[in-house]
């Protein structure tokens, strides 16, 4: 039920001004079904409350308390489209860019996929990329296929609002047998001075039977005093024996909102191989959702967040084992400095006939600000009896000796103390074997981390 | 170059170190001995800098550039880049930054300090592999995180092998012959007798006299319940290792 707040009530009101004008695009049966789903369960729902269980160390309602606009037209000088390519797009093969929620062509390079492996023509063979709307007037089966695993009178709140005022999407589809090598590049760049704008941006990827592909999801804002609320949704499939490397990278401006989703089904033999960065926006909430519902499919979910001043970022993920012979790990590193709080919840359910299942999770936050906070919340709940599942969460400092010793060799205090944190902050960075998408996300990383110097 | 004069030490309110007097110049070798708890790793981790110690009498001068200056009010990155080394009795293990960039740090925060050039990434490679070779090590380390799965022994030839990179004017070697095989104290010793010349002095910390074969002292000091009881020559260390340290009590 909506909490009767006066910033809820704001947002429930403008809901309507937002949706309105989308109706009139007589969208197709699916996308309008879409929306309608979306509108009716946020409705249901509204913004979130710290008295919802999974809400409970994250408070949104400052993100309910603006007006926003839906994709503002896009300003950026030539200087800035510049900036962007040469700064997110150069190591990536396809670029899919979009300003303010809307494709930005000029800066998109859809269609130069060079061949994959056996493959022969331009673009790829067997690599697909293509706007979710004609996705859904051509293969509309493909798509039902997908989202009939998630029951939409059950889908949370920020998945709802995302179905409701859905504009642009990417379908990615890898056909059976396809090793594609590239790198697909998916970049949000927000950049409205003067207005508030919300985009609710959704991904599709699918990967067919015994296939690979790389993905990289980029979301940045261009100017620090910019405000504005992201709630992107990326849906997943992987079928038999399929490989995705999926990375999100995200460094919005300090005053956005991110609340994002990312729901992963995954069939016998897949592989996720996820990495998460959050370096930044006021709040960032990122909820990363597995489900493997095929025996011997492996996910790996890496995560990294790094904070400074008031920000706030909660990772919650939840992986659902549902068969025998499946695994999964999770590593989720956290740098907070000055007043920055974070959350991690890790979910992770075994269900009665899932035997032989082995997860692992581990969480390590290193507190360097004196007034930073850290909530972490493992919750297994294990029903099957023959399963290795561990888990641990580590909040602490640097370590004085190791500071010391550095000292003691000539490096003063504050270089020792970047250091130390890069040595944490690399432990996971090395698990991206890719080295386009490790540069990347370091160097949006990078300006949180140099903070510490300040 | 370097003399303590009237040094008092406590740690959490325990006085450790109780009026040490020594003086050592250019080119010297100075070993200190003494049974467990007498000080002398408190000694060396005071000259280094280490916060854990509260100096409350005394002073530690040490010449640069002509000028003596007290080390106790430096930090401790200051006094290593004026040519102060500690060989540790215990090195640190730093999981997650490699020895290459550690010592890649250290030596151009030395660089930076003496007004010269950081050296170029590659030719600190090759400098550092000289090194390593030096201390008998095997290159893989270079990449390995600092002192992280390293033996005992390796973790001392370690601290030579830094103490080589750094080139000090005055090290502290404290128990560098503490757990070390017969070999590994060859390799160490050789390593500090190359490092030896007219310019530099050391300080050599043990508890044994076995170091003493090969690192040949200037001069011996033992020290005892915080103080330097007795100073001589090397003939000291063979005394006190056929004694033990209790006739030096009755003194």
């Amino acid at each position: 039920m909506i909490a009767n707040t006066g910033k809820n009530s704001l947002f429930m009101e403008q809901l309507d001004a937002l949706a309105g004008p989308l109706k009139k695009e007589k969208p197709s049966d699916w996308v309008a079904q879409l929306r309608e789903e979306g509108l009716t369960r946020f409705r249901e729902l509204g913004i979130p409350t710290v008295k919802d269980e999974e809400w409970k160390y994250t408070n949104v309602s400052a993100l309910a308390g603006h007006r926003y606009a839906l994709a503002a037209k896009s300003a950026l000088s030539p200087a800035q489209r510049k900036d962007i390519l040469a700064r997110y797009c150069g190591k990536a093969d396809v670029n899919i860019v979009f300003v303010n929620g809307a494709l930005d062509k000029e800066l998109s390079n859809f269609g130069k996929i060079p061949p994959p492996l056996g493959g022969e023509s331009l673009p790829a063979a067997g690599v697909e990329i293509s706007m979710l709307r004609d996705a859904l007037l051509k293969d509309a089966a493909a798509l039902k296929e997908i989202w009939a695993h998630y029951d939409p009178q059950k889908d949370p709140a920020f998945v709802a609002l995302n179905k409701a005022l859905t504009q642009e999407g990417i379908y990615i589809h890898v056909s059976d047998k396809i090793i594609a090598n590239q790198l697909i590049h998916i970049l949000h760049v927000t950049h409205a001075d003067g207005e508030a704008i919300a985009t609710f941006p959704h991904t599709v990827i699918r990967l067919g039977k015994s296939s690979e592909a790389s993905v990289l999801e980029t979301h940045v804002g261009l100017n620090d005093e910019n405000i504005y609320l992201a709630d992107p949704l990326t849906d997943v499939l992987l079928e038999e024996n399929a490989t995705l490397h999926y990375s999100k990278a995200q460094k919005e401006s300090l005053k956005a909102y991110h609340v994002g989703t990312t729901r992963v089904w995954q069939r016998r033999d897949s592989t996720f191989n996820g990495f998460s960065l959050a370096a930044g926006a006021s709040i960032t909430r990122n909820d990363l959702d597995i489900v493997i519902n095929g025996e011997g499919a492996a996910a790996f979910l890496n995560g990294l967040y790094s904070v400074y001043k008031d920000q706030h970022v909660d990772n919650h993920t939840s992986v659902d084992h549902r068969v025998p012979n499946a695994t999964s790990n999770q590593l989720y590193k956290g740098v907070l400095n000055d007043a920055a709080r974070a959350v991690f919840s890790g979910k992770i359910f075994v269900q009665p006939i899932a035997q032989q299942t082995n997860s692992y999770q581990l969480n390590k936050n290193l507190l360097l600000g004196k007034g930073c906070r850290v909530d972490t919340k493992p919750q297994l709940e294990i029903f099957a009896d023959d399963v290795k599942c561990t888990h641990g969460a580590t909040i602490g400092q640097l370590n004085e000796d190791e500071i010391f010793y550095l000292q003691a060799r000539g490096v003063p205090r504050k270089i020792a103390t970047r250091l130390l944190t890069q040595g944490f902050v690399d432990d996971v960075l090395n698990r991206l074997t890719r080295g386009s998408v490790r540069e990347q996300v370091a160097r949006l990383v990078a300006p949180s981390l140099a903070a510490l110097e300040g | 170059m370097f003399e303590i004069k009237n040094l008092h030490a406590k740690i959490n309110d325990t006085e450790i170190l109780r009026g040490i007097n020594l003086k050592i110049n250019a080119g010297e070798v100075h070993a200190i001995m003494g049974p467990n708890g007498s000080g002398k790793s408190t000694l060396a981790k005071i000259i280094a800098g280490h916060p854990d110690y509260e100096v409350t009498e005394g002073e530690i001068l040490y010449e640069v550039n002509f000028k003596k200056i007290n080390i106790l009010e430096l930090e401790p990155e200051e006094r290593a880049q004026d040519g102060i080394f500690l060989a540790f009795q215990y090195p640190v293990e730093i999981p997650g930054v490699s020895m290459s960039s550690f010592l890649r740090a250290s030596f151009n925060a030395l660089c930076r300090h003496q007004g010269a050039e950081e050296m170029d990434p590659l030719d600190f490679d090759v400098f550092l592999r000289k090194k390593m070779k030096l201390l008998e090590m095997d290159e893989k380390f270079i990449n390995r995180p600092v002192n992280v799965d390293f033996s005992g022994g390796e973790k001392k030839r370690n601290e030579i092998m830094q103490m080589a990179v750094l080139n000090p004017r005055f090290a502290v070697l404290d128990e560098t012959d503490s757990g070390l095989d017969i070999d590994s104290m060859r390799i160490v010793a050789d390593g500090v007798n190359k490092l030896r010349d007219k310019n530099n002095a050391m300080l050599v910390i043990t508890h044994y006299q076995r170091l003493l074969n090969y690192v040949v002292p200037d001069f011996v000091h033992i020290l005892m319940d915080g103080r330097i009881v007795k100073s001589s020559g090397k003939e000291l260390a063979l005394e006190v290792e056929g004694k033990g340290y209790d006739w030096l009590i009755k003194k």
